[in-house]
């Protein structure tokens, strides 16, 4: 539960090269709570493959556009 | 935040007084007369319907301060409210078995009714508590 994902995405950055969309506009495009995409962004919860498609969907870009996977994995 | 998050406030904020009047009721009573002279059915009675209650009107309050929210449960909302049920679930297994010990020892009522009352208390306030700290922290199912 307390260990961080190694996964990061560029989700602020793609809302604000989307006309500044704000948390709450993508919550609702996506189907989610507002608290949800702030833990997302804030790397604090992990979404399901097919919330992250949802997402990447949101913004017209392919998954690897919105999420990486950290190459530091101990 | 979340109304899951919300509701579980409630719980913790509910839970924690009951439990409190329950045994400032009780425990003067167990340290001053022998046990089977010990009135606990209705004050058990007493502090698990009011539980409820104040449950039922925490609930309605939280949702009508924000009745956007109030319905809305995504993914994440299930997968913390799954795992705070199954992290409480110990509690209330080991209260069941404690309840389960001192029957088969033939124990007082007494005993047996406050190990599965305590149990299901006590994991009531864990599940709440594990709740609202995976919404604060990091929270990742795989």
């Amino acid at each position: 539960m307390v260990k961080p994902t190694l996964v990061t995405n560029s989700i602020r950055s793609l809302r604000f090269a989307s006309g500044e969309m704000t948390q709450a506009d993508l919550a609702d495009r996506v189907g989610v709570t507002r608290q949800t995409i702030i833990a997302i962004e804030q790397g604090k919860y992990s979404p399901s493959l097919e919330m992250a498609f949802r997402i990447a969907r949101v913004f017209r870009v392919p998954l690897d556009g919105v999420f990486r996977y950290s190459d530091e994995q101990g | 935040m979340a109304f899951l998050e919300k509701s579980n406030w409630v719980a913790l904020v509910v839970a924690v007084p009951t439990l409190l009047v329950y045994v400032a009721l009780v425990v003067p009573q167990v340290l001053s007369k022998p046990i089977a002279e010990v009135s606990w059915v209705q004050p058990m009675i007493f502090t698990i319907v009011g539980l409820i209650v104040a449950n039922i009107l925490g609930n309605v309050v939280a949702a009508a301060s924000n009745p956007s929210e109030a319905d809305k449960k995504d993914q994440r909302d299930r997968e913390i409210d799954h795992f705070g049920e199954r992290v409480g679930n110990w509690l209330i297994i080991a209260g069941s078995c404690a309840a389960l010990a001192l029957a088969m020892t033939r124990a007082d009522h007494f005993w047996i009714a406050n190990a599965i009352y305590f149990g299901g208390l006590a994991g009531a306030l864990l599940s709440s508590v594990t709740k609202i700290a995976a919404y604060h922290g990091p929270f990742q199912k795989w």
